[in-house]
């Protein structure tokens, strides 16, 4: 309640229960088909379209104001949209999609009627409704049988998947591992350099996030450091893509962009150090970013061309350090190649990061299925393996077969035999064919029959449908529920996306701060010793806190647990 | 927190062997690092995290070693020795084939040997060097003899035996550096402070503690889930107005829940003691103490230490609204500054007020308390647990500060952010004695006249009663941001009862061990159940609406409303650590085995309402001859490519 006045927080971060006009929202077509787009309030007629913008997916047409106003996660019937009629209508005006008469009166004429067109989906009425109420008249669409989407709230994860690539990106396995790591969380300063894509940000903004710094400034009182992500791009154009979208997603004060080059131009932030915590390298070259992230101005012959970039190069100027000074920062380089690693490590170590640790994610997606095999299983779509399940059910069929066999054996035989005693004409022979086609034909149908009564059948393209529910009656399963349930690994891997390579820097510690801390805490009064210890001597200290314990009941021991907490927090 | 040790904070130091110790560093004792030798705690108060101490050797006139803080140079002292003996040899090899100066090798019997591309003789590997190792002259009582002078922090002892070995010559310089680094590992006196956060606590109890207490739950599992949930910060803090209910009043006059403040709230089924929601809960700012946040150590340590004493006596009033209680606390300074500024002009009584005011003031610090049916809990950024038995294990949050059986805690932000209620206050509560049980009432004048303890008794039940109301009523509203699980039960019937609960969008993200319970789930969402399910394969469900259809109980054939959830998938991701040094960069050669761990991930769908069509628009569509067969409705969504 204190908090009401935020104007506008980024859907990413609280994307509230309804989707909005003007915000971004993930379109969902199948598992891994996202599409963003920024949902337009119904404006009138947008580009031909009569009910404003439309977005046209293989499932079908999709008016924006058929997704506003709904709960996330809604599922949204395709609508008919008249999408031919539009195109031959711009190519005869001329691709200028001024004469909004026109197209309107268009699409009347070849609309489904006024009555259709007046009715909105079903469904969707509030949403529908509530969106168009009032606002500019546009075409009411009628819902379409062709498909449906999910409408579903942006979240970094979903940003990953469906953002206009621009440069390689770092996956959710990835970055997820990475802010756990740099201990990037709410109110931690982060700098990333090599923005790319965008997906990196907008991970880490979420990770800091703890409000928005002009709400800070209100609140003031508590004086809390409020998260925040300093990005820093090269490519310039990328650069101003990435601005966009930060203005468009509603995160701006939360991301600082910066269009620099950072090997020679730092990391500071208008002349002044964005304090960083946590720090994130995705460069083709981070040795020659890392001696700017120093404490203390480093010595020429750590800098990869053997002297400070220029501006950097004068003593007399006092050295600013992007870093947090009293906190240990964390640091994570993304590189593809080995030979990369290997001299950021050799850099990170003569800088003076400590704990560097090398690692690679290797992330898998698995596929639940049902393995469905067996001669009995009906061929109900693709995916079915019509062989034997077991080696009883083998072995029955083959029995089967065989004994089929020998019947019809013992039968061409005895037929045979009557033949030979009443030979007559030619013509009779051929007769005698036919009818032994016949009979063969009978005789297969009477052995299905025996093995449908067993629940053996093996399904018959002709009588497909019969069978289906026949089976599914015998077995008691449906189809769905049949076999064994398996999980496969999908049908490409990757197998390799950047080694990461981690290291920390703990902050600086000078003689004054360390008589500092000895005068504070002085030693020589140390009274019991902790950690490691000798079994004889953990057992004595054990007995002693026993007897000194016993006369205490539990409430004494719980207040006593109390008074220790306290201690601890404060 | 995660700049300056302070006393009696949780904390690991990290040992040359590899090995993590946890331990909250008391004042005035002593730390044992075991073979590695003892000091004072007090020598590493007050001192950052992540630098490497050193212990040093007693001094003569002390009884106790001090310690030294090691440059980052002394510490790759070797590395660096090594790339340069490797640029000098670089040229030098380049020249003739005469790089035999950094090649150890034993004469002849070579059994392989490691060539660089030039085809330079980097080093021999020597069958007799690999097979015999004992070629230490030195005994071990020797050995602990030397340990016992101690002298120059072990590495007196390293030198020695590296000088006493009779094959160094022969090793390579790989065997080398292994034997120097297994010997340094044993016997250097060094070791490191590290603040105890989840990503240091979860690799020590994984590594070195009991690991089935987490589910075996890596670091990359930590923050997959946490991602895939889209666990953050939810908001700042919104408290319900105090409803000052008199002791008369009952049950009626708890605050209702109002789900519009709901906002940034996350549920959570945790059997790893707490470690997932002490990860989520980090996440979204709550774990750690707000105040110790900033680094500035010096400065804010003087107020610190006080604060025990003060929050001692706050403790007395048991309600652990800490926030709450601040925001009466701003209250009640700013009537007194009124009340003060009353007083300035009122010169005349001004005179004679000062004696009785700050005596006055003394009880106005310690606030008035709010009435019993405060709720104490912020409407945003939230963690809700459900737990199976009747009371919560999040045994770990001990780590971290936070008890959940204390009655009387001191301040804590996981106070005002952590619910807890058991399945049966969920689903039954009704059979639950704590939420179905009325408050005791009183009129004051009877509670006036009862004993003290007997009237600490009906506040506490009282207070009591309307947090279980509230948890309850709220959690049961639904709406919530999130699903996070990562439990022993079967998820399937975790997600029957919580589904339902979730507000549309919401991701669901379920840590298992193992795959098998998640498969399970995933297959309830299969593209032939949905199927069946859309086109009418299940008869029992016709005519429901969508509301019940939510709260569909499940059957055999459909333990799950199939479309309640979308995008669901399963992953598992492992780090590979990898050793880089020069010229020897590869892979770890061993890591942990075990459960493989794996996250079950979607969004809550609202599915339209009715029949919904799907036949999808594909050029090279198979037109299916049997009208009228399911598969007409198949949701084009998921088979793009059936019938």
């Amino acid at each position: 309640m204190a908090s009401q006045p935020e104007p506008a927080v980024s859907p990413f971060l609280d994307p509230g229960p309804r989707t909005k006009a003007h915000s971004l929202a993930i379109l969902q077509l199948s598992r891994d088909n996202l599409l963003p787009v920024y949902l337009q309030p119904p404006t009138g007629e947008h580009d031909g379209y009569a009910e404003g913008a439309v977005v046209n997916t293989r499932y079908g047409s999709f008016p924006h104001y058929t997704m506003l106003n709904v709960p996330w996660g809604s599922q949204i019937r395709a609508s008919k949209v008249d999408t031919g009629s539009r195109g031959r209508k711009r190519k005869r005006d001329g691709a200028d999609d001024t004469s909004r008469e026109a197209t309107a009166a268009a699409s009347e004429k070849d609309g489904e009627g006024p009555g259709a067109v007046a009715t909105p989906t079903q469904e969707t009425g509030g949403g529908g409704g509530g969106g168009g109420g009032g606002a500019p008249v546009v075409k009411q669409a009628v819902a379409d049988s062709s498909g449906f989407i999910h409408v579903l709230p942006p979240t970094p994860e979903l940003w990953t998947t469906s953002l206009p690539h621009r440069t390689q990106v770092v996956y959710t396995p990835d970055y997820s591992y990475i802010l756990h790591r740099i201990r990037a969380r709410p109110g931690s300063t982060l700098i990333e350099a090599g923005a790319g894509s965008g997906s990196f940000s907008h991970a880490a903004v979420r990770a800091v996030y703890n409000g928005y710094p002009a709400a800070a400034a209100a609140a003031a009182a508590g004086g809390q450091r409020k998260g925040k992500v300093f990005s820093f791009e090269y490519h310039e154009d990328r650069y101003h893509k990435m601005k966009q979208e930060i203005s468009d997603h509603g995160l701006d004060g939360l991301i600082q962009l910066t269009h620099r080059d950072v090997y020679n131009g730092g990391f500071l932030v208008d002349g002044k150090s964005p304090e960083a915590d946590a720090i994130f390298l995705d460069l083709p070259a981070p040795w020659e970013a890392l001696p700017h992230l120093s404490r203390r101005r480093p010595p020429p012959s750590l800098w990869p061309s053997g002297a400070p970039p220029p501006g950097l190069d004068d003593p007399a100027r006092a050295w600013v350090s992007p870093l947090h000074p009293r906190k240990t920062v964390h640091l994570c380089t993304f590189s593809p190649c080995i030979e990369q690693v290997t001299r950021t490590v050799s850099a990170m170590r003569r800088l003076g990061w400590v704990d560097i640790d090398m690692v690679e994610i290797a992330n898998r997606r698995l596929h639940a299925s049902r393995d469905r095999v067996g001669l009995n299983l009906v061929n109900f779509d693709r995916g079915v393996n019509n062989s034997a399940k077991d080696v009883e059910e083998a072995v029955t069929r083959l029995a089967e077969i065989e004994a089929r066999f020998r019947e019809h054996a013992a039968k061409a035989r005895s037929r045979a035999a009557g033949a030979g005693a009443g030979a007559g004409a030619g013509a009779g022979g051929a007769d005698a064919a036919g009818a032994g086609d016949v009979d063969m034909d009978s005789d297969d149908e009477t052995a299905a029959a025996a093995a449908a009564g067993d629940g053996n059948t093996a399904p018959r393209p002709a009588a497909e449908e019969e069978e289906e529910t026949a089976a599914a009656k015998t077995d008691g399963l449906p189809p769905w529920m049949e076999g064994r349930l398996i999980t496969r690994g999908e049908p490409e891997i990757k197998t390799h996306t950047s080694y990461l390579v981690f290291a920390a820097l703990p902050m600086e510690w000078t003689e004054e701060d360390e008589a500092r801390a000895a005068a504070k805490y002085p030693v020589g009064q140390e009274q019991k010793v902790i950690g490691t210890i000798d079994k004889a001597i953990r057992k004595q200290e054990r007995r002693e806190q026993l007897q000194k314990q016993q006369p205490g009941s539990k409430k004494a021991r719980r207040k006593e647990r109390d008074e220790k907490l306290g201690e601890v927090l404060g | 927190m995660h700049s300056i040790i302070r006393p009696n904070a949780w904390v690991a130091l990290k040992l040359p062997s590899g090995n993590t110790k946890v331990l909250q560093v008391t004042p005035n004792t002593t730390i044992s690092l075991g073979k590695y030798g003892s000091f004072p705690t007090n020598l590493i108060l007050g001192r950052p995290y992540h630098v490497t101490f050193e212990l040093q050797d007693k001094r003569p006139d002390e009884s106790f070693s001090r310690l030294h803080i090691v440059p980052a140079d002394e510490l790759y002292a070797e590395v660096f020795a090594e790339e340069e003996a490797a640029d000098c040899v670089a040229p030098a090899a380049s020249g003739s084939g005469n790089g035999h100066d950094t090649v150890i090798s034993a004469a002849g019997g070579d059994e392989y040997s490691l060539v660089d591309d030039k085809g330079n003789v980097v080093a021999r590997s020597d069958r007799a060097v690999l097979d015999e190792s004992a070629r230490q002259r030195l005994t071990q009582d020797e050995i602990e003899e030397l340990k016992r002078e101690g002298n120059n922090a072990g590495k007196d002892v390293i030198a020695k035996l590296l000088l006493s070995h009779t094959a160094l010559d022969q090793k390579t310089s790989f065997s080398l550096a292994k034997y120097k680094l297994l010997k340094t590992k044993k016997y250097i006196r060094r070791f490191q402070v590290l603040p105890l956060d989840v990503a240091t606590f979860a690799q020590w109890q994984l590594d070195e503690r009991d690991a089935s207490k987490i589910l075996d739950m890596r670091a990359e599992m930590i923050g997959l889930v946490g991602c895939w949930a889209n666990v953050h910060f939810g908001g700042h803090d919104v408290f319900l107005p105090d409803p000052n209910a008199s002791p008369g009043q009952g049950a009626q006059a708890c605050p209702p829940v109002d789900e519009k403040l709901l906002r940034g709230r996350w549920l959570v089924v945790d059997d790893t003691c707490g470690l997932l929601v002490a990860a989520m809960a980090e996440r979204m700012g709550v774990l750690h103490e707000q105040g110790s946040e900033e680094g500035e150590g010096e400065e804010s340590k003087a107020p610190s230490q006080q604060l025990p004493v003060v929050t001692k006596a706050e403790t007395q009033a048991p309600t652990p609204a800490a926030a709450a209680a601040a925001a009466a606390a701003a209250t009640t300074t700013t009537t007194t500054s009124t009340a003060q500024k009353d007083g300035d002009t009122e010169m005349t009584d001004a005179a004679g007020e000062p004696a009785p005011q700050p005596s006055d003031a003394q009880p106005k610090a310690k606030k008035p308390r709010p009435s019993d049916f405060m709720i104490p809990y912020s409407q945003t950024n939230t963690i809700t647990v459900l737990h199976s038995s009747s009371q919560p294990n999040l045994s770990f949050l001990n780590y971290w500060g936070f008890d959940i059986a204390s009655p009387n805690h001191p301040p804590h932000p996981l106070l005002n952010h952590l619910l807890t209620l058991s399945w049966l206050q969920l689903l039954q509560p009704e059979l639950d004695s704590s939420y179905a049980t009325p408050p005791p009432t009183a009129s004051p004048e009877t509670l006036a006249s009862w004993k003290p303890s007997r009237r600490g008794n009906f506040h506490r039940k009282r207070r009591r009663f309307a947090r279980t109301r509230y948890v309850v009523d709220s959690t049961r509203a639904g709406g919530f941001s999130g699903l996070v699980c990562a439990s022993t039960m079967d998820p399937i019937s975790i997600l029957r009862h919580t589904l339902p609960l979730l507000a549309g969008g919401a991701p669901v993200a379920i840590y298992s061990p193992t795959i098998e319970p998640l498969a399970a789930l995933a297959d309830c969402f299969s593209v032939p159940r949905r199927t069946a399910w859309v086109g009418g394969g299940a008869p029992e469900i016709e005519g429901l609406s969508n509301e019940e259809l939510e709260r569909w109980p499940g059957n055999e054939r459909f333990p799950l409303n199939p479309t309640l959830l979308q995008g669901v998938s399963i992953q598992t991701s492992r780090a590979r650590r990898w050793q880089v040094l020069p010229g020897r960069t590869h892979p770890l050669m061993t890591e942990r085995g075990g459960a493989e761990g794996f996250v079950f991930t979607a969004w809550r769908a609202k599915p339209a309402e009715g029949k919904v069509a799907a036949k999808g628009k594909f050029k090279r569509r198979k037109v299916e001859p049997a009208a009228g067969k399911p598969q007409d409705a198949t949701p084009g969504v998921e088979t793009p490519a059936s019938g």
